[in-house]
């Protein structure tokens, strides 16, 4: 049980240390600029993402959260039920969701971020490209 | 027994009580999982991204008896960061064909690249007894969304009726909807967990 206390704590320590770390991480990162905005993306995925879309807008998502795989599933299926999503990708490595809307949908960011909670995440902000 | 209660509450307190998901709201998760303890199946619901309501057939290897047990898991808390995810829950479980029951609590800490988790539970049985167990993992590579993803991982477990502490590797795939993770130890044999969520 002291073993139980002392792994709890001290990923407790751990994840304090790594939300004053992310701040400073972002060197590596690649940007994009679509319609001049900047931004974080990876550039081959994001053009895959795009490919063959129009007439669309897309949200680009920063998730919070999103580690794995296995647990960003429910993120792509509970979107995809939306008649008004068209393609969805998830960027692990960059905590990002790219959801492509139909151009008519009023894209609403609280309901992004229920979705996004729905699965167990917490959605930061977003951007919203027209394409 | 007071000890345990005292510090389970201790624990509460250090963590907010902050609530995600266990499964996304609406999930369905099939496992299947074989120790030297027991083999079992176990479907669980997600009602919502608070906890799941489940099910579990097992034979029960150290009693040698088939069980069936309604299970509840309860997300007490997650903490989410832009790397990193902390989950803690508490557990419990109860035959449908006796008074035996299991509570306790499961605790886990991951990014992309390294895992810590620990288990204990109080097992009320013919015997009563505790089982533990500490794991922790290093993904070799980082793949993306989608890709086969592969961990290494060491774990340690231990109950209070053989009183022996066991560590042995364990590795860990998933791909999609499907999870396995297999270890293996000269006297207890194979650690198999698969998992599927749908």
């Amino acid at each position: 049980m002291i073993r139980l206390l002392f792994f709890t704590l001290l990923s407790t320590n751990l994840i304090y240390s790594d939300e004053d770390h992310h701040m400073h991480q972002h060197s590596h990162s690649h940007y994009v600029y679509v319609q001049g905005e900047k931004l974080e993306v990876d550039e081959k995925r994001f053009k895959n993402f795009l490919d063959g879309l129009t007439n669309s807008q897309v949200a680009v998502v920063n998730v919070n959260g999103m580690v794995c795989d296995f647990c960003a599933r429910g993120i792509e299926k509970t979107f995809v039920k939306d008649k008004a999503v068209k393609r969805i990708d998830v960027d692990l490595e960059r905590g990002k969701v790219l959801i492509a809307y139909t151009k008519d949908k009023e894209i609403d960011f609280d309901e992004i971020k229920s979705k996004i909670l729905a699965n167990g995440q917490n959605a930061i902000d977003f951007s919203i490209l027209n394409i | 027994m007071g000890i345990y209660i005292k510090i389970f509450f201790i624990l509460l307190l250090i963590l907010n009580t902050e609530a995600r998901p266990i499964s996304y709201s609406g999930g369905h998760t099939l496992m299947h999982f074989n120790d030297n303890m027991k083999e079992s199946i176990y479907y669980h619901y997600s009602p919502s991204f608070k906890y799941s309501i489940g099910v579990e057939e097992l034979n029960n290897k150290i009693f040698d008896r088939s069980e069936t047990n309604l299970r509840f898991t309860y997300l007490v808390n997650r903490k989410n960061t832009k790397n990193s995810q902390r989950n803690f829950y508490f557990q419990s479980a109860v035959s449908t064909k006796n008074s035996n029951f299991i509570y306790g609590v499961h605790g886990d800490w991951e990014t992309r690249r390294y895992f810590i988790g620990f288990d204990y539970k109080e097992i009320k049985n013919i015997i009563d007894y505790t089982d533990k167990h500490i794991q922790l993992g290093f993904a070799p590579y980082l793949g993306a969304y989608g890709d086969l993803h592969t961990w290494l991982m060491l774990k340690t477990k231990k109950n209070s009726l053989s009183k022996k502490q066991i560590t042995y590797p364990v590795l860990k795939f998933f791909k999609g909807n499907v999870l396995l993770e297999v270890g293996y130890d000269k006297k207890t044999d194979w650690d198999i967990h698969l998992m599927y969520r749908f």
